[in-house]
């Protein structure tokens, strides 16, 4: 984590047509380390992103030019950057789309500084990830072995059927990314079953039940209302 | 340009009586021009004069007046026209023909432009509603950017304010005001918006099905910074409670029946929230230990600002409206009861006769 933000500065690209916006973004991103540039429309920010390299990049759904859509879809087709969505409260079919776009999150709006820099963080540190990939990783006092397909808890083995393994394997590798129920459904169940959210409803309860400290309040595995879950590290 | 001029005249032969009026005017001039110009236009050319005037009434208005038109050019042609003239007789078959045709082809050509045009109509009013609906939804869009945007704003910058250390504790205490204030308007904000999209028919619901525990947990989640000091007993026996639902539109209703519970009764005491299974229905609960509701008021606490005489400052008016439109929205409904053992109770239910198709396996 330490090396990632304190030895580099790193680069954040702001894309959002509202000044107030990009002033109060540009001023919490600066105050911890990144050095920012700003678009305020989606042809500007493709046009900058192509002149300079970026670490990261704040992305608003709605701007005036094309929409954040397709300016995600755009940069997805060159680069692997993390893409974070900046959106309203009542958009998530929106915030599913780009989700199943290739963003790595979204914050909604109002947000609090705390929040944006949490994801900002958890989306460079998967980024980072991705390079090298750790077989056994503790969450609490849970440890996921994945080069030997073992998970206990408080060093007591916990059985699991395969399928209740693939989903845990798949929040562990995408940990502190929010998954859409079609993403999951499509990696666990395959694609002729996208559709079956019952599937997953009882299988993320069944992991809590196993896996949670109290499963009635959960804090692994997250529910992202009418999204998805997260899998959270802490 | 031909489209103004249409309504136009559309709108002019919108009562009946014009239409026939119409309809009869438009035989009698061609009738005229047929009479005036016998010695150059024949009975056959005439009876063409007579479709084209047909078709061009059809364009404009109904059936019926149209229909009318058609027999009455028939009768007027073959009495007036047809040899011999001044009678109903005909000379030989080519004749017969020629008026036979006639009839049918008038005949065929009003019904098949009224119809035509029946479509054409519907069409146009689709159109019509499906642009307003959209102009509806871009308008709430952006007024819902349009408060937002400072909203993040104001809530950003005190966060950050914070976090940047160095503040005196009234500093502290005066950040506060601003954040809990923020934090304020906008619930107002999201009521408002929700209302306004139940009121103008613009809320969408994405049923799916969801499980009971996920949204009673997200909804607490969500009313966690208005509990006010209450405890929370959530009570859901062991194993899947599965409907179809709109997680987010039940989110907010049940957020809204907590922070109901939460606002109106004493502080300290509990607010019990529970999910079962009742006659093939889900039955989402929220029940609170306040002084329950008064008699004759049970009926109208879902209506929009409603207020019991007594209830304490807080909120607009919208929250258990807001409960009702969207759990109607997704086929359910609401109730409002008073518990045995005191108290109110918020009763959502959730048609779930058809239960989902599980997977089987073992460890």
């Amino acid at each position: 984590m330490n090396d990632l933000t304190s030895t580099t500065e790193l680069s954040a690209l702001v894309i959002d047509d509202e000044p107030q916006i990009q002033r109060l973004v540009t001023t919490v991103l600066e105050a911890n380390g990144y050095r920012v540039a700003t678009a305020s429309s989606g042809a500007e920010g493709l046009a900058t992103l192509v002149q300079q390299r970026q670490d990261l990049i704040l992305l608003d759904l709605g701007l005036p030019d094309i929409s954040g859509i397709a300016v995600l879809k755009r940069l997805r087709e060159w680069t692997q950057t993390p893409v974070v969505i900046l959106t309203v409260h009542d958009g998530e079919p929106e915030k599913i789309e780009a989700l199943d776009s290739g963003a790595d999150d979204y914050v909604t709006k109002p947000f609090s500084s705390g929040e944006l820099l949490a994801r900002l963080r958890a989306a460079l540190r998967r980024a980072d990830r991705n390079k090298a990939e750790e077989p056994v990783q503790r969450f609490g006092n849970i440890t996921v072995n994945l080069a030997a397909r073992l998970v206990t808890r408080e060093n007591q083995a916990v059985k699991l059927t395969s399928t209740e393994y693939s989903l845990l394997r798949l929040f562990v590798q995408h940990v502190g990314k929010v998954l859409t129920h079609r993403q999951v459904l499509r990696e666990v169940w395959g694609p002729e079953h996208e559709q079956k959210t019952q599937y997953l409803r009882v299988y993320v309860q069944r992991l809590r039940d196993k896996l949670e400290p109290n499963p009635d309040s959960p804090v692994f595995f997250l529910t992202e209302s009418g999204i998805g879950y997260r899998f959270s590290a802490s | 340009m031909w489209f103004t001029f249409n309504n136009r005249i559309r709108t002019f032969l919108a009562p009946a009586w014009r239409q026939y009026a119409a309809a009869i005017l438009a035989v009698v001039v061609v009738s005229a021009i047929g009479f005036l110009f016998q010695d150059w236009v024949n009975y056959q050319t005439l009876a063409m004069f007579y479709l084209i005037a047909q078709v061009l009434l059809a364009l404009v208005v109904g059936r019926w007046p149209t229909l009318l038109a058609a027999v009455l050019s028939a009768i007027i042609w073959e009495y007036v026209f047809v040899p011999p003239m001044y009678s109903f007789e005909l000379e030989g078959l080519y004749d017969e023909m020629t008026v036979l045709t006639y009839c049918v082809v008038a005949l065929v050509a009003s019904e098949l432009t009224a119809r035509l045009r029946a479509h054409q109509e519907t069409e146009l009013k689709a159109q019509l509603l499906s642009e307003s609906e959209k102009l509806g939804r871009t308008l709430l869009n952006s007024v819902s950017h349009e408060f937002r945007t400072p909203l993040s704003a104001i809530l950003g910058a005190t966060a950050n304010l914070r976090a940047q250390g160095g503040i005196s504790a009234s500093q502290d205490r005066l950040i506060g005001e601003i954040e809990s204030a923020g934090a304020r308007l906008n619930r107002i904000v999201q009521s408002l918006l929700s209302a306004a999209r139940l009121q103008g028919g613009q809320l969408q619901t994405r049923m799916d099905w969801c499980e009971a525990r996920d949204v009673i947990n997200a909804s607490l989640r969500e009313s966690a910074g208005l509990l006010n000091g209450h405890p929370i007993e959530t009570k859901i026996a062991a194993g899947p409670h599965l409907a179809r639902m709109d997680f987010v539109l039940m989110q907010q209703a049940l957020s809204n029946l907590i922070a109901n519970a939460a606002i109106h009764t004493p502080s300290g005491t509990p607010i019990e929230v529970s999910a079962r299974f009742e006659d093939k229905q889900l039955l989402l609960q929220v029940a609170d230990r306040g002084p329950g509701l008064p008699a004759g008021q049970k009926e109208h606490v879902f209506d929009a600002f409603r207020r019991l005489p007594n209830a304490k400052p807080g909120g607009v008016g919208l929250g258990l409206a807001i409960v009702k439109g969207f759990v109607e929205a997704q086929g359910g409904r609401v109730a409002a009861a008073n518990g045995t053992n005191g108290g109110a109770i918020f009763n959502i239910w959730m048609p779930a006769a058809d239960n989902p198709e599980l997977p089987e396996e073992t460890l």
